[in-house]
């Protein structure tokens, strides 16, 4: 029997089309997998579905009436309960009222926390677990905190549960336990959505799966018996995209690298990662979101402490202690994946934007800055990125994305740093500038600075990398040598992402 | 019970213990005297209901600059009533109150409405109402209001328990158990701890916003209520040195800045040990500013002991403020 559809649906932000009449059925007592690759307008289904967006087409039918929700708490009451991919969890409180948060228990005006006790106990039982509702949850490991979601999500009586990545943060052992629950909820005839990026998973509980590319619905309730691994890939990753045309370039092997790291585990969770960049080579950083490439950079920049190996600059050991450090002694500069919050002041002007790597240099008596020395050095990176401004004096924040993020990158370069991480250069940016943006790095790389690539852009990974490591859980997977073929590359790092680590 | 043991509230009944009986035997034994143990408590009874009025904001993740502002302003308005205009005391009380509760009540709504940060919207009520107290009693100081009142400020139970404390403890109950046990107050709480979940539980945050406001002002026109009955008079620079206080008892009683927290015996603790560190001042004849200077020294010390806390708590666990669990999922 069909719970819920959501029919058609269209979803229309700024210039971006999230969703294009996307369909999915969910079915009673089965698991549904929603697959996509990062960006294919998975989560945006979700918060469609659960009234945090509203559609700009299509239709949602719950039991086959036609529903349309104003907030999570109309699609809650409704019976649809989610688990979103953040924890959502009121710290102080205890496992039961986090539970019943959406309905508090009441008795003559105040909470009565004896039905709170039995009621949430009502939901950890049909759940099987084994959780004190009085205990808080400040106290419970990740799994039991995914699993107390789980039943928070069930207390509104949903008959609908859509699981959005939830096993992104808990280990293998845990996510049985886990599966076992989502056995359990499927056997009792409700509906669940699995989101997931882990094939193996979707294959091991999920009965039908719906596919996402670029918005669209590429495959609509597939049987997942009928379907390969590699079937799935094949839809994940697609076939349509064309080229940027860009000048040939080659990396002289032989150089020895600029940046390389052998063996380095960091604080924040990475284990014996390889990597070398030479000059004039762009090397990609591939992975899921989590897969901690952005914490390898912010390591790299001593932003995090690096508990073993050795990083190697220009083949001498080094220890860097802060992004000062980096910058001044190392010659690596870091263009920030969120610009407006890391990469620009936007309320100073362009010019103190790209000058503030180099004040130092650029200051005479007592650290006063000459206004004309910094446009003068502005002027040159201006021209040279094709920043478009009035003036060296406009505010950065009146500039449109792409611009913003060429200055963040100008300020790099006025520095002249050699080892360059660029991380995810164009979220957010149109395709034309994204073009520029492209030719723009590769010339970077042909002028002998050593990148560094992260991005979630397969395309702009493979139009870009000559080498993309890919990463998964903070660990590197493999490597793959960029041929720049996009069918075969894109299937090779999406198989490389999805296969079974060699035993750890 | 278990769990007890190991909280803030425990310790800091501990420090409050041990400071006690310090304090008693450095004084020879006088301050378990009758008389002693009164002017203690009675004391204790405005410090407490300030540190509760900033408690009840932080624990929705604001603070509320205008504690004292609010306080002396209602106190003066309920003096000048009273003094120059014969108005009945129950009612120039009760207008005083209503007018503390609408100044919190018009906190909230400035915060929620214009969204503007609640540090600058205090900040700015402060200064209209401190202009508003300065304009109500000019520079006089108005004490003609009926003796009836200032006795009800003076009296205690069994001659040690001023009645006035026994009013900030009742308070410190209610607040205790409507934050604890009443649906607005758990809303209240949950929307401090992390908005994000609130909101996708269905709870408004900006309601909780407005009510946490308009508490504060509540507690502050009690606060006001018991100046006026147990002072000598009211005057321009009632409530002027409340500030500090008001950060203080909730702070070293373990609030969280971040929101969240309801640590109503904490702050009331908290007040205990603010008025022993005055008492011993007072035992040992030594300056006054040192009062400030240990308060201070000791505000400072439990934010940083706090923040230590709560590292270690988001280390070993998963349910953390908001925005580490945003930041975590940054790759």
């Amino acid at each position: 029997m069909t719970l819920f559809v959501a029919e058609r649906v269209d979803k229309l932000f700024p210039g971006v089309r999230a969703l294009d009449g996307v369909t999915l059925a969910l079915e009673a007592g089965s698991v549904h997998a929603l697959l996509g690759e990062n960006g294919a307008g998975k989560s945006t289904l979700i918060k469609v579905i659960t009234g945090l967006y509203r559609p700009d087409g299509g239709k949602l039918l719950l039991d086959g009436s036609e529903v349309a929700f104003g907030s999570p708490h109309e699609s809650a009451a409704a019976g649809i309960g989610v688990v979103h991919q953040e924890r959502n969890l009121i710290p102080g409180f205890t496992v039961g009222e986090n539970i019943l948060l959406q309905k508090l228990p009441t008795s003559r005006g105040l909470v009565d926390r004896a039905a709170i006790r039995s009621e949430a106990s009502r939901w950890l039982a049909e759940l099987d677990l084994d959780i004190d509702p009085d205990q808080p949850v400040t106290e419970l490991s990740v799994a039991q905190a995914q699993l107390v979601e789980i039943a928070k999500a069930l207390s509104v009586e949903s008959r609908v549960l859509l699981l959005d990545e939830p096993t992104a943060s808990i280990t293998p052992n845990e996510a049985d336990r886990l599966f076992r629950v989502v056995d359990k909820l499927k056997n009792d005839g409700r509906a669940v959505l699995f989101v997931s990026h882990k094939l193996e998973e979707v294959f091991q509980i999920c009965d039908t799966v719906t596919v996402l590319r670029d918005g669209s619905s590429v495959l609509e309730s597939g049987a997942l018996a009928d379907l390969t691994r590699d079937q799935v890939v094949d839809l994940m990753v697609g076939r349509v995209h064309e080229a940027l045309s860009l000048p040939p370039r080659t990396v002289d092997r032989s150089v020895d690298p600029l940046l390389e790291l052998s063996g380095v585990s960091t604080a924040t969770g990475h284990a014996d990662i390889d990597l070398a960049v030479r000059p004039g080579e762009i090397v990609g950083l591939y992975g899921l979101v989590g897969a901690g490439r952005s914490e390898l950079a912010k390591a790299l920049l001593g932003l995090d402490r690096i508990t073993a190996g050795e990083v190697r600059i220009r083949g001498r050991a080094v220890r860097i202690k802060n992004v000062r450090d980096a910058l001044r002694n190392h010659k690596i500069g870091y263009v920030t994946e969120n610009r407006k919050e890391e990469g620009v002041f936007l309320e100073q002007s362009v010019s103190r934007n790209i000058a503030v790597t180099i004040w130092d240099r650029l200051s005479k008596l007592l650290g006063y800055v000459p206004a004309k020395a910094e446009s003068a050095l502005v002027a040159r990176y201006v021209e040279q990125l094709g920043i478009r401004i009035a003036s060296p004096a406009q505010l950065a924040g009146t500039l449109s994305g792409g611009n913003q993020q060429k200055v963040s990158l100008a300020k790099w370069l006025a520095a002249q740093t050699e080892i360059l991480i660029i991380d995810e250069p164009t979220v957010g940016i149109d395709v034309r500038t994204k073009d520029a943006f492209h030719t723009l790095i590769w010339d970077l790389a042909a002028n002998g600075l050593a990148i560094l690539l992260i991005t979630s852009d397969l395309p702009e990974m493979i139009t870009l990398a000559d080498r993309v490591v890919v990463m998964r859980d903070h660990r590197v997977q493999g490597e793959v040598a960029n041929d720049h073929d996009y069918d075969r590359m894109s299937q090779q790092v999406i198989r490389l992402i999805h296969a079974e680590r060699a035993v750890a | 019970m278990r769990r007890f043991v190991k909280t803030t509230e425990m310790t800091l009944l501990v420090i409050c213990v041990v400071f006690f009986v310090f304090l008693v035997i450095a004084s020879g034994g006088d301050l378990v005297g009758a008389n002693s143990l009164k002017v203690l408590l009675q004391f204790l009874a405005v410090p407490i209901l300030i540190g509760l009025a900033q408690m009840v904001v932080l624990a929705v993740g604001q603070l509320n600059l205008a504690v004292g502002a609010v306080g002396g302003f209602a106190a003066v308005a309920m003096g000048v009533m009273m003094a120059d205009h014969g108005v009945p005391v129950p009612l120039a009380l009760l207008i005083g109150f209503v007018l503390a509760s609408l100044a919190g009540l018009a906190n909230g709504l400035l915060v929620v409405l214009t969204r503007i940060n609640g540090f600058i919207v205090t900040l700015a009520t402060m200064t209209v109402l401190l202009g508003v107290q300065y304009r109500l009693v000019g520079t006089r100081t108005v004490d003609a209001y009926p003796q009836g009142l200032k006795s009800f400020g003076s009296y205690a139970v069994f001659g040690v328990l001023p009645l006035i404390f026994l009013v900030a403890l009742l308070v410190a109950g209610l607040l205790s158990v409507m934050l604890r046990r009443t649906v607005p107050g758990r809303q209240l709480l949950a929307s401090g701890g992390n908005p994000i979940a609130a909101r996708l539980s269905g709870i408004s945050n900006d309601r909780s916003v407005v009510l946490a406001h308009t508490l504060s002002g509540a507690i502050l026109g009690v606060a006001a209520i018991l100046t006026v009955a147990s002072s000598p008079g009211v005057n321009k620079s009632i409530g002027g040195d409340w500030l500090l206080p008001s950060f203080a008892a909730p702070i070293i009683g373990g609030a969280l800045l971040t929101g969240g927290s309801a640590v109503v015996l904490g702050t009331v603790l908290a007040a205990f040990i603010v008025r022993f560190v005055d008492t011993a001042r007072a035992e040992f004849s030594l300056e006054p500013s040192w009062v400030n200077f240990v308060v201070g020294t000791v505000v400072l010390g439990s934010v940083v002991l706090g923040q230590v806390r709560t590292r270690r708590q988001s280390r070993r666990t998963v349910v953390k403020a908001p925005d580490a669990a945003v930041a975590g999922r940054v790759s």
